[in-house]
């Protein structure tokens, strides 16, 4: 493998389909260190990582945190809404703040979409995208598609369907680049409300039927509604929405029998998915949360360590 | 005190010769050959003398934002611009919506001197869209025009009592086009790039809806309006449309909407120094742009100066302010992206800067150089390539989307009522 040279994990755009391979192996090695008895390994001893979320966020928070703690970092956490900031220029203020602290990696959560090229200017630290705005969540992208490779063996000519609020989603947009950089056909299903403007230049195929969508796909992936958007008129009710978009019995049975269906949780069940698929659906989706972890890890591995050369072999 | 300038290129929108002018106070004397002795001489050899330009959209930020700009910076950096009459909106905190505050304005200005400044009066008390402000008092405060800029009337009755109660002091309404609810949260033009990036757009129908609203007013009762700031290719076919049904509909268009895209806003990873609004378009936007300028359709080119603190452009791009200074460089950016370019000649240019917005405004003694017109020029030099550095900026405001740009072309000299109130160093 050739020495990892990103400084900053911003959004999958930015990676090269090798970069994610890289990241996939490692993250192979580190999911066998999370079932050992003795859960950590050296990798980034002396370092600090600083988890700086200006957004609510537990799970993705926890990942990280343990990501960086297995691999024996010190890491830090820094949360606050930025609504209770004074807009941003406090946040570059907490960013040089922290700097004075010589901070290894900041892993951040914002709410503004592609903010954080322009934060990077303020510290010397690696940043690691935690989810920004409605831009990106490399992270979770890349343990979906850790997720799908061990599930399908390859990640290559696959069609992925994504249902759900594509329009605020971070989560499909990652996917979309991520698995488009590997010739998969991506697909997406919503009412045309939550569809961006001239969103098939993207190259994604747009359907607002799912019972249709789903027939061919190889892999579906449900993002989670928020409720507030039925406020916004982007749909008139949640009982609208669950009838045409939600995952139920009857509409898994027009998928392909090995169809994987994936959630970045938490589920809504009875919203997204129905709650009678839980038992089929629901082992998949904890297995998603167990490959984030392994993901994160390799991720603040490789920008930890930047410009060495790797101690773990293929 | 006679000044007189020699050996130059005197360019009037329609016409070009060379020779001299003669300036005897305030105002032109002649044009053509000047055998007499005067006070003072300009050799303007190798140079090309302009009409004064008249800048119909700009932001002084006095009263309440003088950290950013003030009358006396917003002066200078007309006066550098080769800008000899500007207008300031009334987005100020409070809002120029009285005769008072006019009159404040005015009288700053005129002790200030370098530049003509006309305050814009307020169309509604305090900018909210509900009351209409003393038109009559905002007109004898020396305004001539009347916008709420920076926000359209939601409510288009009051644009129709607005439009109607200005004929009545031959007041000029100047709409700044926005349907805020379509527009609302967005940052910049809604499209492929608002799309990949998740950063909330803003539809080109936003404007258009508004343009079409104020045209109809104005069609239907028979009175005359200007529409500020045009980005889209859409408000460009109304706003055709409508002439061609003899609507009296004239408007502006700013540079960067004729040269940046939002393609530039994606190159330069979305830095608060790409935002204004209206939001830069697409290609074909700036195509349907600079047509539409070529072919008259759209009337005069305007800054919109819009200048903002260092700190405030350097927020993450949601929470950024909107706006660009203009007046520095606004010729020599229109020169170099219009008319090196082919897009105009160098007439059009003047029609566009000086002549157009003089006739909008209502000025019959300014925008054209001839005898006894109010001598108000800026000598122009065609052949001198520079870059625009931030240090060389006067403006208060230190940000701007055209720092590194190179221009083909440099106002060398700004005679402002027959005075010399700006020379390149």
């Amino acid at each position: 493998m050739e020495p990892w040279q990103k400084k900053h994990i911003l959004g999958i755009k930015d990676l090269t389909r090798e970069e994610m391979e890289t990241i996939f192996k490692i993250a192979h090695s580190f999911r066998e260190l999370s079932q050992r008895e003795v859960k950590k390994a050296p990798a980034l001893r002396g370092k600090t990582i600083v988890n700086l979320f200006f957004e609510n966020s537990t799970r993705t928070k926890i990942s990280f945190e343990l990501a960086g703690k297995r691999l024996s970092a010190d890491v830090l956490n820094f949360s606050s809404n930025m609504s209770s900031l004074n807009k941003g220029e406090t946040i570059v203020d907490t960013i040089k703040n922290l700097e004075s602290y010589h901070p290894d990696i900041l892993v951040i959560r914002i709410g503004y979409s592609h903010s954080l090229i322009n934060l990077s200017q303020y510290t010397s630290a690696s940043i690691v995208n935690a989810g920004d705005g409605s831009n990106e969540h490399p992270t979770q992208c890349l343990l979906d598609m850790f997720t799908v490779q061990q599930e399908k063996g390859a990640l290559e000519d696959l069609r992925v369907l994504i249902v759900g609020d594509i329009m605020h989603s971070r989560v499909a947009r990652s996917n979309i680049f991520g698995f488009q950089k590997f010739n998969s056909r991506v697909s997406v299903c919503a009412p045309p409300t939550l569809i961006p403007y001239d969103f098939e230049k993207l190259g994604v195929e747009i359907h607002d039927d799912l019972d249709q969508a789903l027939k061919e796909a190889d892999v579906v992936i449900m993002l989670r509604i928020q409720k507030e958007r039925q406020q916004e008129s982007f749909f008139p009710s949640i009982r609208e929405y669950v009838e045409n978009f939600s995952l139920t019995p009857e509409r898994l049975k027009k998928a392909k029998k090995d169809c994987l269906i994936l959630h970045p949780g938490p589920v809504n069940w009875d919203v997204e998915i129905s709650s009678q698929l839980k038992e089929i659906v629901h082992p998949l989706i904890l297995k998603q949360v167990e490959n984030g972890l392994a993901v994160r890890m390799a991720v603040l591995y490789l920008v930890g360590t930047r410009k060495r050369e790797y101690e773990i072999s293929d | 005190m006679k000044l007189a300038i020699r050996n130059a290129h005197i360019v009037n929108h329609d016409k070009k010769i060379r020779g001299d002018i003669l300036i005897h106070n305030n105002r032109i004397e002649t044009v053509g050959e000047v055998r007499e002795k005067v006070d003072k001489e300009i050799d303007a050899q190798g140079k090309y003398v302009l009409p004064g330009f008249i800048d119909l959209h700009t932001h002084l930020r006095s009263p309440g934002r003088e950290d950013t700009e003030d009358l006396y910076s917003g002066s200078r950096a007309a006066a550098k611009g080769g800008f000899t009459t500007i207008f300031c909106m009334p987005n100020t905190t409070p809002a120029l919506d009285n005769e008072g505050l006019a009159q404040w304005i005015t009288e700053q200005a005129r002790s200030i001197g370098l530049v003509d400044i006309y305050p814009v009066g307020a169309i509604s008390k305090g900018r909210q869209g509900k009351e209409l402000t003393e038109f009559g008092g905002l007109k004898k405060a020396g305004c001539l025009s009347l916008s709420d800029d920076g926000d359209s009337l939601k409510n288009s009755s009051l644009m129709r009592r607005a439009i109607e109660y200005a004929k009545m002091f031959g007041l000029l309404i100047i709409s700044h086009c926005e349907d805020k609810t379509l527009s609302a949260g967005g940052v910049m033009r809604e499209g492929a790039i608002s799309s990949k990036y998740g950063i909330r757009g803003i539809p080109c129908a936003s404007e258009a809806i508004m343009v079409f609203r104020d045209i109809e007013l104005t069609r239907y009762l028979n009175a005359r309006i200007h529409i500020a700031h045009i980005s889209t290719q859409r408000s460009v076919e109304i706003i055709r449309a409508a002439k061609a049904q003899g609507v009296n509909v004239t408007c502006e268009t700013a540079p960067h909407y004729m040269i940046l895209t939002d393609h530039d806003v994606e190159a330069n990873n979305f830095h608060g120094n790409w935002k204004v609004n209206p939001p830069l378009g697409s290609h074909e936007d700036r195509a349907a742009l600079t047509r539409a300028l070529a072919e008259g359709v759209i009337d005069c080119i305007a800054t919109d100066h819009a200048p903002h603190s260092e700190e405030e452009k350097n927020l993450p791009f949601e929470e950024a302010p909107c706006g660009f200074i203009g007046l520095e460089w606004a010729f020599a950016l229109s020169y170099t992206g219009l008319v090196k370019k082919k897009v105009l000649t160098l007439g059009q240019l003047v029609e566009k800067m000086s002549y157009n917005p003089a006739r909008i405004a209502g000025f019959s003694d300014k925008g054209y150089i001839r005898p006894e017109n109010t001598a108000d020029m800026v000598i122009v030099d065609l052949d001198c390539p520079e870059k625009i550095e931030r240090t060389d900026i006067v403006s208060k405001s230190k940000n701007s989307p055209f720092l590194g740009r190179e221009v083909q072309a440099k106002v060398v000299c700004t005679i402002h009522q027959g005075k010399v109130v700006y020379r390149a160093g």
